[in-house]
């Protein structure tokens, strides 16, 4: 029919390796793809085989920080948690915790135990988040509901918390905003006991189910060097074997007083990524209901130093409700301050420079997405195309978060 | 009766039946799985287009939708193919329903031919998904090359055990003529004489119309709808959301014919005397073809997507050796009974 | 491949169709069946933001704390500026709420406005007293909460949405007359 190999076929790529050389075919996962999110990776693949993985990141690019030195400090808030909305509370959680040490602020008690909390709920946000989107990728669309319906669950508890589903904007420096009403912890205690039945469901379904068993085993292997070496962090370190977790090793919040554990895996496969996220899940769970049973329940939201700036009218109120106006009038110092918490994906860290004026001179952020990525990398060549998706998922991969 | 002969040909009665009846049947089999699916994920699925009927017109909605929706055919397709295989696919995918009987009397084709029928569907199943690996090959788009790829892959894995299966069941029955076969399953059904060959016929069919977990050729994840995905509008119900489904009443209508015993307890009379025995029988038939589909696209909500190249090897390796396992049952039952 | 064995892969496969059956007659259901239904926030929501004209002082503190610059000072006839919120913007963080020093903003719980035309989002300080009217889609929406008993969840009915009422006359503060 006169067809032109160009126009009816597969267009492949000469790659000039060993003797003869191969040819390989160049695929365009994303940004559009069903399972890529907004990121683009050029994959190579020889036959079925992936054999080079280029990303193409930059689609949510926000310039994070750069506008975070544009504004008052205390408006970056709401900015920084939409770095990364599954894991609101302990993003912002690392930025206040970074102002604070700037400013020298101090937190008041209840407000410790209630990030402590929250932070707790965030991290069981994002995994079912994560745990969710990594389902649907290996095509259980039964395990993406189970997430996402449970995580609907969650933020509407965050929402009589908090006051907003997904953006709470709820941590501030010195403290939090609000306090949660009493039905919430009542319901919260219902919830994680619904949250584990369904974990366990979960689990039977996606990973003990054969099928996805097998799609996950022994899939992006990560050896504990190569993962160390790539700076993998979160659930990609300790699915590899790391032992690392911010929340032990550099302690903050009141996670000494709760008893837990750090969960590791050594196999460094798809799967015991998976499996480090489900039992984090039930150990978030664990430390949600130890806090219950301690925390005060009254107290003041802000530590003293922030309370300080509020006036006094606003003060009365200070157990219930914080007001900005006190943050309106607050200006930076001429310091410096690190903020740095282990969220569902790994480890947040801000640094922060005071100017003198409401502004910050400088922020630096660092996301875990943006540091699995070459972790992800490394763990996809040498896979096969169908497993590209199940390694993605495994690393809870977040293209609003890497880009920034 | 007043009627007059040919609006009581049986031929046509089994037309109109299988017609009318199958498109029901797809339309209820889609509205199951999305319903299905929906109860174990903690929702309700379709509900806002007929609240209640449960949201049953959702599927009609859509399927207007198709219709209406604009033709893209892309510019680096090829165009002849591109149009032509999806009716094909169709058309090759509910032929096999047409060449069996719904009940003794009620059928297309007649004796000579008729004793061929389930043979000759089996054979056109076959084919039908060859037309896929068309498909992939006329959207020229490379992900439509590699689903297309993999489904040639999964086609020959799953075409031997297949095959096998039926084999070993006419061996059991010592005959091919599909009426006949229903009759020797009067007491017990097929899946009880040789349960290997059921369940190798189950895997075989989920393999082969892409039902969970194989659903490889068109696996969202990495290959968006691979051979399917450029195509929309009617191209897309007549290939990726009907095609299948029909390509899966045809291989549950073999299948209850051949292992649920077809319309096994009701024996009915000859055509024109006995015309609601035999409309009963036919209805007997279809819910037992009803209820295999269901069990089909049950499996969409409690499993995951298999990889190709295990799938492959489960094929080969487990249900390849099921097969020889169903054939020594069938040969053993050949010589007993 | 060290892994399941097959009589474990056999179990798993028949335990998750045992569960998917299970659900499959006995649902466990989570929907909010939404214009029907409504989930009920008690009242603790971010939403549309009212204003009381009478105790601003037009300190502009409000227009100068919201993170998305959504608020804009429109000059009055009585030569002051009052705050007027863009909803095309602003993204519900409550700060200039927050922030008011004479509580002269006042926070609401309305959350599903919609706008036909972008102007139609852009208040201005006479049109913030009036809450957005949401076009009813049936006639009476329940407001439904989700309780857990016994490791279950249940839909629990807690009333009816009613309509966003104008803001209630500002209680008496300081008013600074113009
Ligand atoms: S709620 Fe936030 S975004 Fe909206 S106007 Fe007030 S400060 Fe601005
Ligand atoms: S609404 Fe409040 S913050 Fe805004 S200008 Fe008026 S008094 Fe100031």
């Amino acid at each position: 029919m006169g067809l032109k190999m160009e126009q009816y076929g597969l267009v492949l790529k000469e790659v000039e390796a060993g003797p003869g050389g191969k040819k390989t075919l160049e695929l365009l996962f994303g940004p559009q793809h069903p399972s890529s999110g907004h990121i683009r990776f050029f994959v190579e693949v020889d036959g079925d085989i992936i054999v080079d993985i280029r990303p193409d990141p930059g689609f949510v690019h926000r310039t994070m920080e750069k506008l975070g030195e544009t504004r008052h400090f205390i408006m970056n808030v709401p900015l920084f948690e939409r770095l990364s909305l599954p894991d609101a509370i302990n993003v912002t959680w690392a930025y206040s915790m970074a102002v604070e040490r700037m400013l020298g602020y101090d937190v008041s008690e209840r407000a410790e135990y209630l990030r402590t909390l929250f932070g707790e709920m965030s991290r069981i946000s994002v995994h079912l988040y994560d745990l969710a989107l990594h389902a649907i990728m290996i095509g259980s669309s039964t395990g993406f509901m189970y997430g996402f319906g449970l995580r609907d669950l969650l933020v509407n508890l965050w929402a009589i918390a908090t006051g907003a589903r997904t953006t709470p904007t709820w941590v501030l420096p010195g403290g939090v905003r609000r306090a949660p009403p009493k039905v919430f912890y009542e319901r919260l205690a219902g919830f994680l006991d619904f949250l584990e039945r369904k974990m366990d469901e979960f689990y039977r379904l996606v990973v003990k189910n054969p099928v996805g068993y097998y799609r996950l085993k022994d899939v992006g292997h990560l050896s504990k060097e190569e993962a160390a070496a790539y700076l993998a962090t979160g659930p990609g370190a300790r699915g590899s074997g790391i032992d690392w977790d911010a929340r032990r090793d550099m302690p903050y919040g009141v996670y000494k007083q709760v008893e837990w554990e750090v969960k590791v895996h050594d196999e460094g496969d798809s799967l015991a990524r998976t499996l480090v996220r489900i039992e984090e899940v039930k150990e978030s769970a664990k430390i949600i209901r130890q806090l219950l049973k301690i925390m005060p329940m009254d107290g003041p939201l802000i530590g003293h130093n922030a309370a300080h700036k509020i006036p006094p009218k606003d003060r009365e109120f200070l157990n219930e409700q914080v007001r900005m106006s006190g943050y309106y009038v607050t200006t930076t110092n001429l310091a410096e301050g690190t903020g740095l918490t282990e969220g569902g994906r790994g480890r947040y860290f801000f640094q922060v420079f005071g100017s003198g004026t409401e502004r910050l001179f400088r922020v630096r952020i660092s996301t875990p997405s943006w540091q699995n990525l070459r972790a992800f990398m490394k763990a996809t060549i040498g896979a096969r195309l169908m497993d590209l998706p199940a390694i993605y998922g495994s690393f809870g991969f977040f293209p609003p978060e890497a880009d920034r | 009766m007043g009627l007059p002969s040919w609006l009581l040909s049986p031929r046509l009665w089994d037309f109109l039946v299988d017609g009318v009846v199958s498109t029901l049947i797809i339309l209820t089999i889609v509205w199951a799985e999305r319903k299905i699916a929906a109860r174990v994920q903690m929702r309700v699925g379709p509900f806002h287009v007929s609240p209640r009927l449960g949201g049953y017109l959702q599927l009609v909605a859509d399927a207007i939708r198709f219709v209406m929706q604009e033709v893209i055919i892309t510019a680096d397709s090829y165009r002849v193919l591109f149009v032509a295989l999806p009716p094909l696919f169709v058309a090759l995918a509910l032929t096999p329903s047409f060449l069996v009987p719904l009940s003794p009397h009620l059928a297309l084709l007649s004796r000579p031919a008729l004793h061929y029928g389930i043979l000759m569907g089996i054979a056109i199943l076959f084919y039908t998904f060859i037309m896929v690996v068309g498909i992939g090959w006329a959207v020229n788009n490379r992900f439509a090359y590699i689903g297309a790829a993999r489904e040639a892959l999964i086609i020959t894995a799953y075409e031997i055990p297949v095959a096998t299966a039926f084999a070993d069941m006419f061996m059991i029955y010592k005959t091919i003529d599909p009426i006949e076969i229903v009759a020797k399953q009067m007491y017990i059904v097929g899946a009880i004489y040789n349960p290997a060959a059921f369940i190798v016929y189950i895997i075989g069919v989920a393999m082969a119309t892409s039902r969970f977990p194989f659903e490889i050729a068109d696996y969202e994840g990495d290959v968006a709808t691979g051979p399917y995905s450029d195509f929309s509008s009617i191209f897309l119900a007549l290939t990726y959301a009907g095609g299948i489904y029909i390509a899966l009443f045809s291989y549950s209508l073999l299948g209850a014919l051949v292992f649920l015993g077809g319309w096994a307890p009701i024996t009915p009379g000859p055509w024109p005397a006995d015309i609601w025995g035999n409309l009963a029988a036919a209805a007997f038939l279809l819910f037992k073809t009803f209820v295999l589909m269901l069990f089909f696209v049950f499996l969409r909500s409690v499993m995951p997507v298999a990889r190709l190249d295990h799938a492959l090897s489960f094929s080969w390796r487990w249900v390849l050796t099921l097969g020889v396992i169903a054939t020594a049952i069938a040969a053993t039952e050949y010589f007993v009974l | 491949m060290a892994g399941q064995k097959l009589g474990e892969a056999i179990k798993a496969v028949l335990d998750v169709i045992g569960l998917g059956l299970k659900y499959t007659i006995k649902p466990e259901r989570l929907t909010i069946y939404y214009p029907y239904e409504a989930p009920d926030y008690m009242g603790r929501i971010r939403g549309w933001i009212g204003l009381w004209t009478e105790r601003c002082t037009s300190c502009m503190i409000c227009a100068r704390i919201c993170p998305t610059n959504a608020i804009k000072m429109y000059l009055e006839k009585n030569g002051r500026r009052y705050p007027g919120i863009d909803y095309g913007r602003c993204i519900m963080c409550h700060y200039c709420i927050d922030a008011c020093p004479t509580y002269a903003l006042y926070p609401t719980e309305i959350r599903d406005f919609a706008f036909y035309k972008h102007e139609d989002m852009i208040y201005t300080p006479d049109m913030m007293r009036k809450p957005p009217q949401v076009p009813k889609l049936v006639p009476e929406v329940v407001k439904v909460v989700h309780e857990y008993r016994n490791g279950k969840v249940v839909k629990l009915r807690v009333g009816k949405l009613e309509e966003p009422k104008p803001l209630p006359p500002a209680p008496s503060v300081p008013v600074v007359e113009s």
